[in-house]
């Protein structure tokens, strides 16, 4: 069966974004750096200072959190990359180009996406080693949801991006609400003890916080002991998915309608 | 006052009076600062063994003071990364000021917002701790200073080193993981020395160990602490950083 026309240009968007993966060495060697400093310093020790009877290994919960948050700030460094494109005239070129619109804003994500994972799916594999949880059926789950999580968070990047067009505003708000997302979720804390400090602002935007769900989904799936669980894997999943599609369709939707070269009008 | 010091301070004056454009980034600094303290701090207040830490949010009050001077002496690189970018540099250098002095300037400048910042959060520690005496507050505010100047340092000669902007970003936090989690800021200095075996002295030589010590002397946390010993390893980190960065600035300023 022939490929669509339409399908062939998404994927050599997506290759064009995936080529650009080969140019990031230093990038990369430093996330791994920083990702050895989290998993194998501040991971065990603060996990040593831990209670041992608060229902779970807190090393191996920290473990599915610390990828969660990796996962997140890479998708976020996208928006460094497509602010730096909008400075030296890349997104006027591309829009220049003989592609529809939708195809290009689909391709960018998916490239996003794309990119995201490769980069972090060895540390997926040491993280699912550690925590005991490398068999095929859940490192084909755990790699599926992280696409659509990070499908959902590059889809976000790309709006917001747009919306600046200014590499220093970028910088600014992906670097606070970087920082406060993860706070604001049970990446690095349980999702009861949360609730036990009785502030609700804190725990229902922890609960409703995108970061909670694909956290959470990631440790019911490996970790069978886990009983922590406010929310059900499949509850967790679905809004991974919504939000995902979601985010996805309006960034088509501004990338069609509203954006001319230099920004969104 | 001579002209070159009232070029430095015209210098850093500007690099203050700058500090308040980013209003919400401010905004959001602040709220993440006391976040740390108090979510970060009453959240693992129930997690941690109260044999090793019996209140986590006393314990982690002083290493909050590092983050701050940390974060807001960062800015002044995020600025330097950007002129470079935009080739603003070649207009600071024809600016009837002596390069020693722009420099001089630019580090006081972002050490000088550090110290601004940490401000609210001396008061934060005085009432969750307890407050210093007058020889405390003295330690406290020679390493405030130290320290800002240090990371304002620091900041500025690695947002020179690339021009990325992904890179500066990725830079700026991998700084942040090496310093803060390699440290005493978070954890007691002989669990993570454990962790580290042979390379435990790391974090004790390391600068914001130094420092944590410090506030957490003076600040009443542990009266154990020798504070002149700690101030002066500081003191010779802050040194040896400052001619480094003044060094690698001056370079690559100068670069095409």
């Amino acid at each position: 069966m022939p490929i669509p026309h339409g399908f062939k240009a998404v994927l050599r968007v997506v290759e064009w974004d995936l080529m650009k993966l080969k140019r990031q060495k230093a990038f990369i060697a430093m996330r791994t750096a920083w990702f050895i400093i989290q998993s194998l310093v501040f991971g065990y020790a603060i996990s040593r200072i831990a209670r041992p009877d608060i229902g779970v290994d807190y090393y191996k919960f920290y473990l599915l959190g610390l990828y969660t948050a990796l996962l997140y700030s890479a998708s976020i460094a996208r928006a460094y990359i497509i602010a730096d494109e909008f400075d030296d005239g890349i997104i006027d070129y591309h829009l220049s180009l003989p592609l529809k619109r939708s195809v290009l804003a689909a391709g960018r994500v998916l490239g996003g996406a794309v990119s995201t994972l490769i980069f972090t799916a060895p540390m997926m594999v040491f993280i699912l080693f550690l925590t005991g949880g490398l068999d095929p059926i859940s490192f084909l789950i755990s790699i599926a949801s992280a696409f659509t999580f990070s499908i959902g968070v590059v889809s976000f990047v790309v709006i917001i991006v747009m919306k600046l067009k200014s590499t220093d505003t970028t910088d600014i708000f992906f670097g606070t609400i970087d920082a406060i997302l993860v706070r604001l979720s049970s990446v690095f804390y349980p999702l009861p003890i949360i609730k036990a400090l009785n502030i609700p602002a804190y725990y229902y935007s922890a609960l409703f916080n995108p970061l909670t769900h694909f956290a959470d989904f990631l440790r019911a799936l490996v970790l069978p002991e886990y009983f922590l669980l406010e929310l059900s894997p499949a509850q967790s999943m679905f809004y991974i998915l919504g939000l995902g599609i979601g985010l996805l369709v309006v960034a088509i939707e501004l990338f069609e309608r509203k954006l001319e070269a230099g920004g969104v009008k | 006052m001579s002209s070159e010091l009232r070029s430095i301070v015209n210098i850093a004056y500007r690099d203050i009076a700058r500090f308040w454009r980013y209003k919400y980034w401010l905004a959001g600094q602040v709220a993440m600062n006391l976040a740390d303290i108090l979510i970060f701090g009453l959240i693992f207040n129930g997690v941690v063994n109260k044999d090793l830490i019996p209140d986590y949010v006393r314990f982690v009050t002083p290493g909050i003071l590092c983050l701050s001077i940390f974060i807001s002496s960062f800015s002044i690189g995020r600025e330097v990364g950007v002129e470079l970018r935009r080739e603003v540099t070649q207009y600071l250098l024809t600016l009837p000021v002596r390069r020693e002095g722009l420099i001089i300037g630019r580090l006081l400048g972002g050490a000088a917002r550090g110290l601004v910042y940490q401000f609210g959060f001396l008061v934060f520690a005085s009432i969750i701790l307890s407050p210093p005496s007058l020889e405390g507050w003295v330690y406290v505010l020679a390493t405030s200073s130290t320290l800002a100047l240090t990371m304002s340092s620091v900041s500025i000669s690695l947002s020179t080193v690339t021009r990325d902007f992904n890179l500066q970003a990725t830079v700026r936090s991998l700084t942040y993981y090496i310093l803060f989690f390699v440290s005493n800021i978070f954890y007691p200095q002989k669990v993570i020395a454990a962790r580290l075996g042979p390379l435990a002295p790391v974090v004790d030589y390391s600068p914001l160990t130094m420092a944590t010590n410090i506030y957490r002397w003076a600040f009443r946390y542990d009266a154990s602490i020798n504070p002149w010993g700690n101030f002066a390893g500081l003191g010779a980190w802050s040194l040896v950083i400052v001619a480094l960065a003044y060094k690698l600035y001056i370079r690559n300023l100068l670069r095409d």
